[in-house]
C-alpha cells in the first residue's frame, strides 16, 4: 500500500511539465528559502490591490470618478450578496473577510492567465534567451500553490470560528452541534439525542475537513488549469518552428476562455462556501426557541 | 505491529502529500501574512471608505427624497391657497364688477332725467319765446297794415281819414289778419 502511494506521488504530473509546488526563488538553505514563485506573485497582487485601492479612494466624491466608480460597484455587488446569505448583523462583520476573499482569489487566478506567468523561467537551454520548457517557472499565481490556498483556508476557518463564537457563544455552539432538536421528551428524546450526538461528530468532522476540502479545491482547479495551457501550447511541438508557434497561440485560446470563468467560479465558489458556513453556524434556532417557550 | 502499520502508512503518505505540494511551515506563513495584509490593505483603503461613501450617499437620497416629498406637499398646498385666493379674487371682482354696473347704470338714468328736464325747460322757454316774438311780430304788422289800409284808403277816396276813420280801418284790418 504504501509502495503504492509512494509510486503515485512521485509519478509525474500528465502531459504537461508544470511542477505541483511552487518553486522556490532562494535555495532552500536560504533564510529567504519561503521566497517562491507564488510569493512573488502574491506580493505582486499585494500591490496591484494597494495601487488601486488607494488610486479610488483618495479624493472620493459624491459623484465617484472612474477607479471610485469601479470600486463601488464591486464592494456594493460583493456586500449585497453577503448581507443576502448572512444577513446585515453579521455581513458587517464577516465582509471584509469575504470581500478579501473574492477580490484576492479572482485577482491572483486570472494573474496567472497573464502571457509569462508559468512560461518566463528556468529550464533546459535550447538557445539564446529561449528554453523548452519553464520548470522553475519566475512567476505562478498563488493560488496554483497549496501553501496559499491552505493559509487563505485556515485564516477563513479561523475568522468563521471567531464569528461563530462572539454571535452564541462556546456553549451555544456545542448545543448547536451536538443538541437534540425537535423538542422530544422521554425516551424518544433520549433516542433522539443519541442520534444528535452521533450527527454532532459527523458536523465536527464535516467542520474541521473544511479548510481541507476548500483549499484542494481552489489549488485543483487552478493547477488543472495551468496544466491545461501549458498542455494545449505544447501540442504542436515538433511540427516546425511556425507550427509550433502558430500552435502555441491557437490552441490554448479556447482555454484561456474558460480558465477566465474558472478563475471567476472559483472565487465566487471559496467566498459563497465561506458565507454559507458563518451563515449556518451564526443563525439563532429561533424556531426551537419557540417551541420552547410554548 | 497491527495498529502501527496503519499509522505508517498514513504518515508516509503525509510526507509525501507535503513533499509532492511542496508544503512548508515558512511558505505557508508568508502566504497568510500576505492574505492578512492583503485583507488589511483592503478593509482600511477600500471597503472602509466605500462603504461609508454608499451610505453617506444612501443617506442623502434618503434626504433628498424627504426634501422632495415635503416640497411636493408644501407645493400642493400652495397651489391650494393660490386657488383659494384667485377664487377669493375672482369673487370680489365679479362684485366690483356688478357694483359698478349698478352705479354706472344709476348715473345714467338720472343724467338721462337731467337732460330730458334740461331738454323740456330749454323747449318751453323756446316755445315761451317763440310765442313772444309772434305776438310781437303779429302786433307790428297789424299796425303796419292798418297804416297801409289806412294810406291806400285815404289814397283811393282822396279824403283825410281822421282819428275814428283810422282806428276803425285798423280794428277791422286787424280782425281780418288775426282771422
Amino acid at each position: 500500500m504504501s509502495s503504492f502511494l509512494s509510486q503515485q506521488a512521485s509519478l509525474p504530473p500528465l502531459l504537461a511539465n508544470v511542477h505541483s509546488y511552487a518553486s522556490g526563488l532562494f535555495t532552500e538553505t536560504s533564510t529567504l528559502s519561503f521566497v517562491t514563485n507564488s510569493v512573488l506573485v502574491a506580493l505582486v497582487v499585494m500591490g496591484i490591490v494597494l495601487w488601486f485601492s488607494r488610486k479610488a479612494t483618495k479624493n472620493m466624491t459624491l459623484v465617484p470618478h472612474k477607479a471610485q466608480n469601479f470600486l463601488e460597484f464591486i464592494v456594493e455587488f460583493l456586500y449585497n450578496q453577503v448581507v443576502g446569505i448572512v444577513g446585515e448583523k453579521q455581513a458587517r462583520l464577516a465582509f471584509p473577510l469575504l470581500g478579501t476573499l473574492f477580490i484576492y482569489i479572482l485577482i491572483s487566478n486570472w494573474f496567472g492567465l497573464l502571457p509569462g506567468v508559468g512560461t518566463i523561467g528556468w529550464g533546459k537551454g535550447t538557445g539564446f534567451l529561449s528554453i523548452d520548457a519553464a520548470h522553475d517557472p519566475l512567476l505562478r499565481p498563488p493560488t496554483a500553490d497549496l501553501n496559499a490556498t491552505v493559509g487563505i483556508a485556515v485564516s477563513s476557518f479561523l475568522v468563521w470560528l471567531f464569528l461563530t463564537i462572539k454571535e452564541i457563544g462556546v456553549w451555544g455552539f456545542i448545543v448547536h452541534t451536538f443538541g437534540p432538536k425537535g423538542g422530544l421528551k422521554g425516551v424518544m428524546g433520549m433516542v433522539v439525542a443519541v442520534v444528535f450526538l452521533f450527527v454532532g461528530v459527523i458536523e465536527v468532522v464535516s467542520i474541521v475537513i473544511r479548510p481541507v476540502t476548500l483549499s484542494i479545491r481552489l489549488y485543483g482547479n487552478i493547477f488543472a488549469g495551468e496544466n491545461v495551457i501549458h498542455a494545449m501550447s505544447d501540442m504542436m511541438n515538433g511540427t516546425g518552428a511556425i507550427g509550433s508557434f502558430l500552435g502555441s497561440i491557437i490552441l490554448p485560446l479556447p482555454f484561456y476562455f474558460m480558465e477566465l470563468l474558472v478563475g471567476l467560479l472559483q472565487a465566487i465558489v471559496f467566498t459563497l462556501l465561506c458565507s454559507v458556513y458563518i451563515q449556518l453556524s451564526t443563525t439563532h434556532d429561533d424556531h426551537g426557541h419557540e417551541e420552547e417557550h410554548h | 505491529m497491527t495498529l502501527t502499520t496503519p499509522t505508517i502508512i498514513a504518515a508516509g503518505a503525509l510526507d509525501a502529500f507535503v513533499g509532492q505540494f511542496g508544503l512548508a511551515w515558512s511558505k505557508f506563513f508568508a502566504q497568510v501574512i500576505i492574505f492578512w495584509i492583503v485583507f488589511m490593505i483592503l478593509k482600511k483603503y477600500a471597503f472602509g471608505p466605500i462603504l461609508g461613501m454608499l451610505e453617506q450617499r444612501r443617506q442623502r437620497i434618503a434626504d433628498g427624497e424627504a426634501k422632495l416629498e415635503k416640497i411636493a406637499r408644501d407645493a400642493a398646498e400652495a397651489k391650494q391657497n393660490s386657488q383659494a385666493i384667485l377664487d377669493k379674487a375672482e369673487a370680489d371682482a365679479a362684485r366690483l364688477v356688478k357694483e359698478a354696473d349698478d352705479a354706472a347704470k344709476a348715473i345714467q338714468e338720472r343724467r338721462q332725467q337731467e337732460a330730458v328736464s334740461s331738454a323740456n325747460t330749454i323747449i318751453t322757454k323756446a316755445r315761451e319765446a317763440a310765442q313772444l316774438e309772434q305776438e310781437q311780430l303779429m302786433s307790428q304788422l297789424k299796425r303796419e297794415f292798418g297804416r297801409m289800409v289806412s294810406d291806400a284808403t285815404s289814397r283811393v277816396t282822396g279824403k283825410v281819414l281822421n282819428t275814428d276813420d283810422q282806428t276803425r280801418i285798423n280794428q277791422e284790418t286787424s280782425a281780418q289778419v288775426s282771422a
